[in-house]
């Protein structure tokens, strides 16, 4: 087969694969723990078998004695807590004085194998006096309950109050109002690859070379320097392939400051692999959540008030803990026109492994109780699913209550192209006993306007190199963990250049040449990284057009690129390859790096109250699906048929990557909605393998359709948004509203697997008995 | 944390008299075959031994073989060439049935017959890690003093889940075993017994060679209830094989997996011989199995969700097998 250079560049309405897909589908990529470990050492780490308590004697030093041991580090070997907010960060990268959950560590191991690794691990004495530990909000919330963070009173890491609106007249002038208290499990990513990283200190030259799963290079790095002590300038973190993330690494990890740790000690390389269970036990994924909502509706459908309480599980420390609870409060807006809204928000500790940021961070499980209330609602009411979601659209551009910005908006289409695609009109309500058909409505951030860390810098930079080979490399902090962020880089920037893709290498991830980027997280890579790219890539244009004019003998506004031919006009005569182009451009000046960025402006970072900049975004997705299914009221199994989406992503820049990324967050919204959850026996990981932790099976994934809709963002790169995380949401709510049409049961609680769904048709035949009962009674 | 595999000899025995002498050498050592199960439980630091047998060597153990009319299956027959197989399928349909759903497909390309009804029993408290058992004080089953499922009792509750076990009971099947004594031939039911420490009835240095089904079997099928339809083992797993006479039940045999700590038939269903396969029969069916079910907390699927579900698939297979009859 032959391959056009230029049919590439056709990916503008069919997109390409993407460009580091060769290299991991051949198992060329190398991913942490496949790289040259050769003469590293082996680390292991000591973990609490214990939930909650103070550690009162710690005795390494017949670890330290064995043959083959090279260093064994504690607490005591950093004084420095870690964290990923600046206002937040009470963990220690290795216990000090007090565990608060089943597996946190405590000691660590380098050793010359893992064998002598593991039974220095044995070696280790440890005493801990046990404290109550808690398993659930409610029992953490108890007055007088054991604090296990003496400066956070009633076990509250946050508590968020925000009102908008008169929720009070909202309710007030409501035809309906409807309240439901509806609870979402605790779920885990999952990524494919397990945690790891090799970590490689040089005693003579004191530096650090870091390799690690990170999706934030730059957390970590800062990390590192921190609980170390050591000049960011002596480090250099590099991403290697990564597995997959989802949000599990979008926080420097406690196993990769402790290697580090681990390899200063023993001046020298150390690998760390952690196990699958190991992998679950560090955590940081979506909360057991509890949710009260209240909805205020008109007889049209339209919304007057809501007012929702919510109460997220957070485990032991903060994590991103704050941000998540923010999120779930600002993230009930931006999807539909919401006259008022009152918010309550409470994130609670526990003596779990901490959670943290996952696919659809915070805006998930409030979605999923909005977009069923709403169901519900329309049911009382006798109105469509899809007429109560089209009764409180909004108009952009605007404003939301809580200041979030709404620049582009195509949920209108997308809940068009649903009904149509799903055949909604002729089958609801007309399907068969056990069958059903749902939808639902989802939207989220393309990237947070306010950076975590304010530095006054730009929200992304991308430097683009040229030099006589006529190559262009894209230099890149942002994070490529499968997701396509790198072929979407060297798309906006051939694309703008008018230069085939191939021509165009991305390198990413190595604090040694690219320049810094906050990282993969918020689905914020294609609206800043994307917009950087091009204005790169438009400065290095600028130098090359001027190159050819000064060639063509006319002047840079009259050249025109395309096709890599620089050309005035028609003519033959007046063009140029791109070769002469480039070596026209070197002439004096040599090799030509230009940098381009992109910042979010004040205006986009969100309103002034407390907490506002969270929500806030330059361009929100949007997604309607719809859900059918069929579900067995002999054995309670839900089974999904097919699925319809759609998404607003603003322009698809790379239609082929926008689809896998659709199908792969519905399929996620999926996993939590059906099967997956993390279930702990007094603290201890129940779900700690791919046995017990049920993620969906090709078995259980339904075709997926996905349709692509584009409201050309004013501000995204090419009009684009994110388009990875929207359609996630929509799920659980989707499937859960099908049941509902299928077997008219309205299931408050997620997963549903078959058990819950059994109790719920359980506990429905005992009311029809009770009810038989008390009419032949009467 | 994964327990590290050191120091484990292994032994290549060519025939079933060298496999019992390589287990007499050296006592504690283990059979192994597809090693699906004893590997994955020898990784969380359970199953310990300094020997594995490795028996797929032997070519003895791997033939199906029809017989007058019966059928001999090897016990070193992988899960997927019994489910592949034309025979077993057309006379059979439960083993078939319950061998295509193993599992996922790369388990049932290792695991072989012999080990799937030798499968260990399960338990959330003991299908754990070395650290997370230790962190529990280890359990009844292994290294531990008491039963976390019921903790009052004295015995360890932890189930079997095995699939193709079931379908064998109530097709009849009768198992060939050797051991240092010699061989002998046993009803399948005989190999089980109610305790999830040591639920099977082999001595040390015995194996299975061969399951023998008779001839002419009752039709029959095999379903079960998981949370996917791929690599989860069942939360209640039901064969029936029914036999009818002028549209009524002549016998009818109900065996289930799952529930218990061994697979079962079902006491009882005598009494239904000459009655008509009706809503009052199915729904004493189910009673009848909802009775003998005795699932406890060893998944986290609720012991109850498993009782119910078994006896709602025990009524909708008899249903089933009963309406395809009349055709």
């Amino acid at each position: 087969m032959t391959v056009d250079r230029f049919a590439a560049n056709t990916f503008a309405r069919r997109g390409v694969p993407l460009i580091d897909g060769i290299e991991k589908v051949t198992g060329r990529a190398r991913y942490t723990a496949d790289l040259d470990h050769a003469d590293a050492l082996v680390g292991r780490i000591l973990r609490s078998p214990v939930s909650h308590g103070d550690i009162v004697r710690l005795d390494v030093s017949k670890a330290r004695a064995l043959p083959g041991v090279v260093a064994v580090i504690t607490g005591e070997d950093c004084p420095h807590t870690y964290g990923v907010l600046p206002v937040a960060m009470n963990e220690y990268p290795l216990a000090r004085d007090r565990v608060r959950y089943r597996g946190e560590p405590i000691a660590a191991v380098a050793a010359i194998d893992a064998e002598t690794a593991e039974h220095a691990l044995s070696l280790i004495e440890l005493e801990i006096n046990k404290l109550p530990a808690y398993y659930t909000s409610e029992e953490a919330r108890v007055p007088g309950a054991t604090l296990l963070h003496d400066n956070k009173p009633g076990n509250l890491e946050r508590e968020v109050h925000h009102e908008f609106g008169d929720w009070r007249e909202g309710f007030a002038t409501a035809d309906l109002v409807r309240e439901e208290s509806i609870s979402c499990a605790e779920i885990n990513h999952a990524q494919i690859e397990p945690h790891a990283c090799l970590m490689d200190y040089d005693p003579l030259t004191g530096r650090l070379t870091v390799q690690s799963v990170s999706q934030v290079g730059y957390y970590l790095h800062l990390m590192l320097a921190r609980c170390l002590d050591m000049d960011t300038s002596r480090i250099r973190v590099i991403k290697p392939f990564i597995g997959g993330g989802f949000g599990a690494r979008v926080e420097p990890l406690n196993f990769e400051i402790v290697t580090a740790l681990l390899a200063r000690a023993a001046a020298g390389k150390v690998l760390m692999k952690l196990s699958r269970e190991e992998t679950f036990i560090t955590h940081r994924a979506r909360p057991q959540t509890d949710i009260k909502l209240r909805l205020g509706m008109c007889r049209d459908g339209r919304i007057t008030a809501c007012a929702c309480e919510v109460v997220q599980r957070g485990g032991a420390y903060a994590g991103y803990g704050i941000i998540t609870i923010l999120y779930a409060g600002a993230l009930l807006q931006g999807l539909y026109d919401i006259p008022a809204i009152k918010y309550d928000g409470y994130r609670v500790y526990a003596n779990l492994p901490p959670c943290g940021a996952m696919r659809g961070h915070g805006g998930v499980n409030t979605r999923h109780a909005f977009e069923c209330l709403m169901d519900r609602m329309a049911r009382d009411l006798g109105l469509d699913p899809f007429a109560v979601r089209r009764a409180n659209l909004l108009h952009a551009p605007t404003r939301t209550l809580n200041d979030l910005m709404v620049n582009s908006y195509g949920l209108a289409e997308c809940l068009d192209r649903v009904e149509k695609a799903s055949g909604w009109r002729d089958r609801i309500g007309k399907l068969p006993d056990g069958k059903g058909l749902g939808m639902a409505c989802s939207h989220y951030v393309s990237g947070a306007a306010k950076p975590i860390h304010w530095t006054g810098e730009p929200h992304a930079v991308v430097n683009v190199r040229l030099d006589f080979d006529g190559g262009i490399t894209a230099l890149t902090g942002a994070a490529e963990i499968g997701q396509g962020s790198s072929t979407m880089v060297a798309i906006a920037v051939s694309e703008t250049l008018g230069v085939a893709l191939d021509r165009v290498t991305v390198v990413a991830g190595d604090s040694a040449v690219t320049p810094k980027d906050n990282g993969a997280y918020s689905s914020r890579i294609t609206f800043m990284v994307g917009n950087a790219a091009i204005d790169a890539a438009r400065r290095l244009k600028a130098i090359l057009t001027e190159a050819a004019a000064r060639k063509l003998e006319a002047r840079p506004e009259d050249v025109e690129a395309a096709g890599e031919v620089f050309r005035v006009g028609s003519g033959e005569q007046s063009s140029l390859p791109f070769a002469d182009v480039v070596k026209a451009a070197l002439v004096d000046r040599g090799a030509i790096t230009v940098s381009g960025s992109f910042t979010c402006p004040p205006e986009a970072q969100g309103g002034k109250h407390k907490g506002g900049a969270v929500g806030s975004t330059m361009g929100f997705s949007y997604a309607a699906q719809v859900v059918e299914v069929s579900v067995d009221d002999a054995t309670g199994m839900v089974t999904v048929d097919k699925v319809w989406t759609a998404l607003d992503c603003g322009h698809a820049i790379n239609p082929l990557a926008v689809e896998g990324q659709v199908q792969g967050s519905v399929w996620m919204g999926m996993g939590q909605a059906l099967c997956e959850e993390t279930r702990y026996l007094d603290g201890l990981p129940a779900h700690g393998s791919f046995l017990e932790y049920r993620m969906p099976t090709i078995a259980e994934s339904p075709p997926i359709e996905v349709h692509i809709v584009e409201s050309h963002d004013p501000y995204g790169p090419f009009g684009a948004k994110e388009a990875s995380e929207g359609a996630l949401a929509g799920f659980p709510p989707a499937l859960v509203n099908a049941i509902a049409n299928a077997i008219g049961i309205d299931l408050n609680e997620i997963p549903v697997t078959p058990d819950r769904v059994m109790d719920a048709l359980i506990a429905r035949r005992r009311q029809a008995r009770l009810a038989e009962t008390v009419r032949a009674a009467s | 944390m994964t327990t590290l595999l050191t120091g484990l000899r292994l032994a290549n025995p060519n025939s079933v008299e060298e496999a019992i002498a390589a287990c007499r050498d050296r006592p504690g050592s283990r059979f192994v075959a597809g090693g699906t199960d004893l590997l994955v439980n020898m990784r969380h630091g359970l199953s310990a031994t300094e020997q594995l047998i490795d028996l797929s060597g032997i070519d003895e153990l791997t033939m199906i073989a029809t017989n007058g009319g019966g059928v001999t299956i090897g016990a070193g027959v992988t899960v997927a060439a019994l489910a592949r197989s034309p025979g077993i399928a057309a006379q059979y349909r439960a083993l078939a049935e319950a061998a295509a759903g193993v599992a996922g497909p790369g388990h049932r390309n290792m695991a072989t017959v012999g080990g799937n009804l030798c499968q260990d029993t399960r338990c959330i408290y003991y299908n754990q890690s070395e650290w997370w058992r230790n962190a529990n004080s280890f359990c009844l089953k292994h290294r531990g003093e008491i039963c976390h499922v019921a903790p009052q009792g004295k015995r360890c509750h932890a189930a079997y889940s095995g699939d193709l076990a079931p379908a064998l009971l109530v097709l009849g099947a009768a198992i060939e075993i050797a051991g240092p004594q010699g061989r002998r031939t046993i009803p399948l039911s005989e190999l089980y017994v109610e305790d999830g420490l040591a639920h099977l009835a082999l001595a040390e240095g015995e194996l299975i060679l061969a399951i023998q089904l008779p001839p002419a079997p009752p039709p029959s099928a095999y379903t079960k209830v998981r949370v996917r339809g791929a690599i989860d083992f069942p939360l209640a797993g039901v064969a029936v094989a029914l036999a009818t006479a002028d549209a009524k039940v002549a016998s009818l045999q109900i065996a289930l997996t799952g529930t218990n700590s061994r697979p079962f038939v079902v006491a009882g269903t005598q009494d239904f011989a000459g009655r008509a396969v009706d809503e009052y029969l199915l729904k004493e069916i189910e009673r009848l199995v909802q009775k003998q079910a005795q699932p406890m907390r060893t998944t986290i699927a609720s012991a109850n969700y498993r009782r119910v579900a078994a006896a709602a698939l025990a009524r909708r297979l008899t249903a089933r097998l009963f309406a395809e009859s009349a055709v």
